[in-house]
């Protein structure tokens, strides 16, 4: 067994059984897709049925290979729990975002937003964070909606 | 050359045609830079202006952006790692180490210049060669392109840069994501789970941004990892020397050759070229080691491959009417809009016209170098914003680009999925750059390879008895099975020789 990262052996492990799940699954609804063919040409499925059979050689051998040989990758792939959780945070923090912004329009909802990121990114100055978030949502609007015209998010509120 | 064409050119050094090209320019830049706007964007929100203006100005203002909005897309590409546009992902390779090793002055000289000798070449190419490319062009049918869609997809294995297994995987899962939408050929849904949105499939460009912006936001955010590096010191030595540039000739013309050459096959388009020029000058180059680490060459011959791709597109839009790229086919929209055709008969009909865009695009080319070079420490600033006030910031404007595309967060919603799907890529150590180009070139292949069937009528045998296919074949099969086999050969010689 060759020297490596541990941590990247079991990482490769997990993303190869997580991609034979999902061609699994892309199988699956490539068996389900409609039989309307033209003359003389691939069907709808042939292509799908391709790539997954493709995605699962090549996720098989990625098992077998790190199983076996091991992985002479370097990186350590561990997220920490602050880092994951911090991900799951932004993730759910943008969400509220784009669902704010359809209800109380892109110029009201940004500032606050703008400042609460820049708080969780490390900004502690408080008169720093208000002037740029104030100054970056007016700068986006002018230069979006004014200058190029392009229509941003309406509220349904404001 | 001859009257018209002096006439021409008399008609472009108008004032509002300089003043044009120069707002054309300046715009592109900012464009080109700005994450989340793509040069398509700006072509599009520039377009009710030309109704306004005369075709020779209208031409010149777009051409203008064309030209910068690709230098500018790769500023962004070297100082922040974010490729404005898909043809600057390449670019970022090299251009981002160099940055981070403090040779950001460097590394932007070098594409500024690159791009306008690209520019330069390309031009050269379609005001010389333009009917020759374009027959040759007009010669490739549906299995040509699709052996040369093929090509630049087996290439992407080669930027598996630890893992050439992972970068075959993660270019598969571009091609299934691709497949999401209505079927090209029969008009049947595949994988939209009901939803109309997916029907038009995903586009590009909600993914790039999310591949590129988001997973750095991510890092940035929450691991408290410095992303964008900040520069205490002034950037200098961005007017590159000339015996630097010499020495990057080579690297020069083959990126320029091959962007012209894949920027005139209608499809191909620039990321193939970028890609093709940045693989082809690894190989040749003696400091192959030194790619992906910072190498000046790695930046030199997408950059002008990047750019000579517009004068290559130019030339089928121009003498056939076949757009190159999706820019190509928003100049031929505005062309049509002041009722000229383009095709062979524009050459005949409208002489002027022709030798106008010749000009219009030399000095959009010139108004570049002069103004991305004089203003490139503008841009450099960037990097000088904080990264606690840049990376909020970044979100929004990644945001409002994403919904600006259609006047949809549907896009918003697909940007953030894409930046999550980045940000384990990245933490698993899969590439992105092989799904971007997956999701990018995916659709092409498919549909070239099922009307190259249609036309066969079901025979395969149609992409070997074409000789242009067969030469892509056998070059997207060396480039499949090189990177694979090459080590364990390496590796047999080694055990070979050690038993010895």
């Amino acid at each position: 067994m060759r020297s490596g990262s541990s941590g990247m052996k079991k990482a490769n492990i997990i993303a190869s059984i997580v991609l034979i799940i999902f061609t699994g699954f892309y199988a699956y609804l490539t068996s389900q897709l409609p039989t309307r063919n033209l003359p003389n040409t691939l069907g709808s499925a042939f292509m799908p049925w391709l790539l997954a059979a493709f995605l699962f050689i090549l996720a098989a051998s990625l098992l077998i290979m790190n199983a076996i040989r091991g992985t002479q990758e370097k990186s350590n792939p561990k997220v920490s729990l602050k880092e994951g959780l911090g991900v799951i945070f932004l993730t759910i923090f943008v969400y509220l975002y784009i669902n704010a912004i359809q209800l109380f329009g892109f110029i009201t909802i940004t500032p606050f937003f703008l400042a609460a990121l820049m708080w969780i990114s490390g900004a502690r100055k408080w008169r720093e964070i208000l002037l740029v978030s104030i100054a970056s949502t007016i700068g986006i609007y002018l230069f979006f909606q004014k200058i190029f015209k392009v229509i941003l998010p309406q509220g349904t509120l404001f | 050359m001859g009257a018209p064409a002096v006439a021409a050119l008399i008609e472009v050094l108008q004032f509002q045609n300089i003043f044009a090209s120069f707002f054309g320019v300046l715009f592109g830049l900012f464009i080109g830079s700005t994450p989340g706007l793509t040069i398509s964007l700006g072509m599009v929100l520039l377009l009710p202006i030309t109704f306004k203006l005369e075709a020779v100005t209208s031409i010149c203002l777009l051409l203008g952006l064309y030209a910068s909005g690709m230098t500018g897309g790769s500023l962004s590409a070297i100082l922040l790692n974010i490729p404005g546009t898909p043809s600057g992902s390449a670019t970022a390779i090299d251009g981002y180490p160099m940055a981070q090793k403090g040779r950001a002055g460097e590394a932007l000289g070098v594409a500024v210049s690159a791009s306008f000798f690209g520019g330069i070449f390309g031009l050269t190419c379609l005001v010389l060669a333009a009917p020759l490319i374009a027959r040759i062009a007009l010669r490739f049918g549906a299995p040509e392109l699709f052996s040369i869609v093929l090509l630049g997809l087996t290439l992407i294995c080669s930027f598996g840069q630890t893992s050439v297994i992972k970068g075959l995987i993660s270019g598969v899962v571009g091609l299934i994501i691709m497949t999401v939408g209505l079927d090209p050929m029969v008009g049947s849904p595949r994988f939209t789970f009901g939803q109309v949105e997916l029907q038009a499939g995903i586009s590009f460009l909600p993914a790039m941004i999310g591949l590129f912006a988001i997973p750095q936001i991510l890092i940035g955010i929450t691991g408290g990892t410095k992303v964008f590096p900040e520069y205490k010191k002034k950037v200098s030595g961005v007017l590159p020397k000339i015996s630097s540039l010499f020495k990057l000739l080579k690297t020069m013309l083959l990126g320029s050759v091959i962007g012209t050459g894949v920027g005139a096959i209608p499809g191909a388009g620039g990321p193939i070229a970028v890609f093709l020029s940045y693989d082809y000058a690894r190989r040749i180059s003696k400091k192959s080691s030194n790619y992906g680490k910072g190498e000046p060459e790695g930046v030199a011959a997408p950059e002008s491959s990047n750019n000579a791709v517009a004068g290559g597109a130019l030339i089928p839009m121009l003498t056939l009417g076949i757009p190159g790229d999706p820019i190509t086919a928003i100049l031929l929209g505005a062309l049509m809009i002041h009722g000229l055709i383009p095709g062979p008969l524009l050459f005949q009909q409208s002489q002027q016209f022709v030798y106008s865009v010749f000009w219009a695009y030399l000095i959009a080319n010139l108004m570049n170098l002069v103004v991305t070079f004089s203003t490139i420490k503008l841009w450099v600033r960037v990097l000088k914003v904080p990264q606690k006030m840049l990376l909020p910031i970044i979100v929004i404007l990644c945001t409002v680009g994403t919904f600006a595309l259609r006047n949809t967060f549907f896009d918003t919603g697909i940007m953030f999925c894409f930046g999550l799907l980045g940000y384990f890529m990245l933490k698993y150590g899969f590439p992105v750059i092989p799904l971007l180009l997956a999701i990018i070139l995916g659709p092409n292949l498919e549909e070239h390879l099922r009307m190259s069937l249609i036309i066969s009528q079901g025979d395969y045998s149609i992409f070997v008895t074409h000789p242009i296919s067969l030469a892509f074949i056998i070059l997207s099969v060396f480039s499949f099975f090189g990177p694979l086999v090459w080590p364990l050969i390496k590796n047999r010689r080694r055990v070979a020789q050690k038993g010895s």
